[in-house]
């Protein structure tokens, strides 16, 4: 899933047809749908600050809940939504249910994701990116939860994506809301880094 | 716009542009390296979901939780590795020790609370690729133990079925995420 298959405008409706063959009781059909939009959901859940294996299993455990409830999914569109909601939710209740247990690793309490590997290592090879990543921390929480999501949107769903992140419409396109407005300034000061 | 009054950032209500498209991307690509999802995600994803019998009109899926994952420790002569799995669910509650043999096999020694004899079945891949499984039924005894021994190393999902006679009322099977044995 790249920003260039966002605006693959086949996408959506071959989408639409999977949905469509799943509710018809081919679950099969579902398979491609998983493909497409786990990567966006994994990154859900990580920028809720789970760790790497509960992270997983807030995955899987959405799509589990879509079974039951893939009768009441309208389009592709609410599809995206749903799934984004549904996997924050998850994640409430898995941090809620991290933060009671005794003992609990220190990373699962914060609400910051743990680091992983070193960046400097990582993308080290990119000056661009290492700057990006640097400005990105310096975001509001709330900023980075939602840049993070809706950068690994497609382009068609940011709205209802905003929605179904509390956001009002339009908080990100059509027009750019303060979270990229804010970063957006900052990268344009920085020498280092250049729209392409 | 985000909810704080009074808060304006400069440029927020001017038009998404190229320029915008092109953060994005680059936070797009940044998230993609510095944390991409496990490898292996999507098939366990492919495996979870992949029931049988599955009625959508009434879809019988109760969903549990990931509670806890505890590595026990090697077992009494060190050749055994050890760790404890719990699933929570609003009915039901499973616990699960995962033993691996130095000889290779996987034994599961699980417990469901409340304790009761239902149907007990484990799902477990064959091949990588496979993502129908292939399936082990138990019934768990009156104290809610249940064993499943010999398994081969892979994807596994533990599901639980509603038993008439188990004198537990459970409304619709439970069904685990994947779990690696």
């Amino acid at each position: 899933m790249t920003p260039v298959a966002a605006t693959d405008p086949d996408r959506h409706a071959r989408m639409a047809r999977c949905l469509e063959r799943a509710q018809g009781g081919e679950l099969g059909a579902l398979d491609e749908i998983v493909e497409a939009l786990t990567p966006l959901l994994w990154h859900v859940a990580r920028a809720q600050g789970l760790h790497t294996e509960d992270a997983a299993d807030v995955v899987q455990t959405t799509w589990l809940e879509l079974l039951r409830r893939l009768h009441d999914i309208r389009s592709p569109h609410a599809l995206t939504a749903w799934l984004v909601t549904a996997t924050r939710r998850e994640a409430w209740h898995t941090n809620a249910r991290r933060r009671k247990q005794p003992g609990a690793a220190p990373e699962a309490l914060d609400a910051v994701p743990d680091p992983g590997p070193d960046l400097d290592e990582l993308v080290g090879r990119g000056e661009r990116h290492r700057s990006l990543g640097r400005h990105f921390q310096r975001l509001p929480a709330r900023c980075r939860e939602l840049l993070r999501i809706v950068a690994m949107v497609d382009r068609p769903d940011y709205t209802v994506v905003g929605r179904a992140l509390g956001m009002p419409v339009g908080s990100i396109g059509p027009t750019r809301g303060r979270c990229l407005a804010k970063l957006r300034a900052m990268l344009l000061a920085d020498p280092s880094w250049s729209p392409r | 716009m985000n909810g704080i009054p009074g808060a304006r950032e400069p440029g927020e209500h001017e038009p998404f542009d190229d320029v915008d498209a092109s953060i994005l991307a680059d936070l797009h690509a940044f998230h993609s390296l510095t944390d991409p999802p496990p490898a292996d995600l999507t098939e366990r994803v492919r495996f979870a979901i992949a029931l049988e019998d599955v009625d959508l009109d009434g879809l019988d899926v109760v969903v549990s939780r990931l509670q806890d994952d505890l590595l026990v420790g090697s077992g009494a002569r060190g050749a055994e590795r050890t760790r404890t799995v719990t699933f929570d669910s609003d009915s039901l509650t499973i616990m699960v020790t995962i033993t691996e043999a130095a000889t290779g096999g996987v034994r599961l020694d699980g417990w469901l609370a409340p304790p009761a004899p239902l149907r007990v079945e484990l799902r477990i891949t064959r091949e990588r690729t496979d993502s129908r499984g292939q399936s082990y039924t138990t019934t768990a005894d009156d104290t809610g133990r249940f064993v499943f021994d010999g398994i081969i190393p892979g994807l596994a999902q533990i599901l639980v079925h509603p038993t008439p006679e188990s004198g537990v009322d459970l409304a619709s099977r439970v069904v685990t995420p994947s779990l690696l044995l």
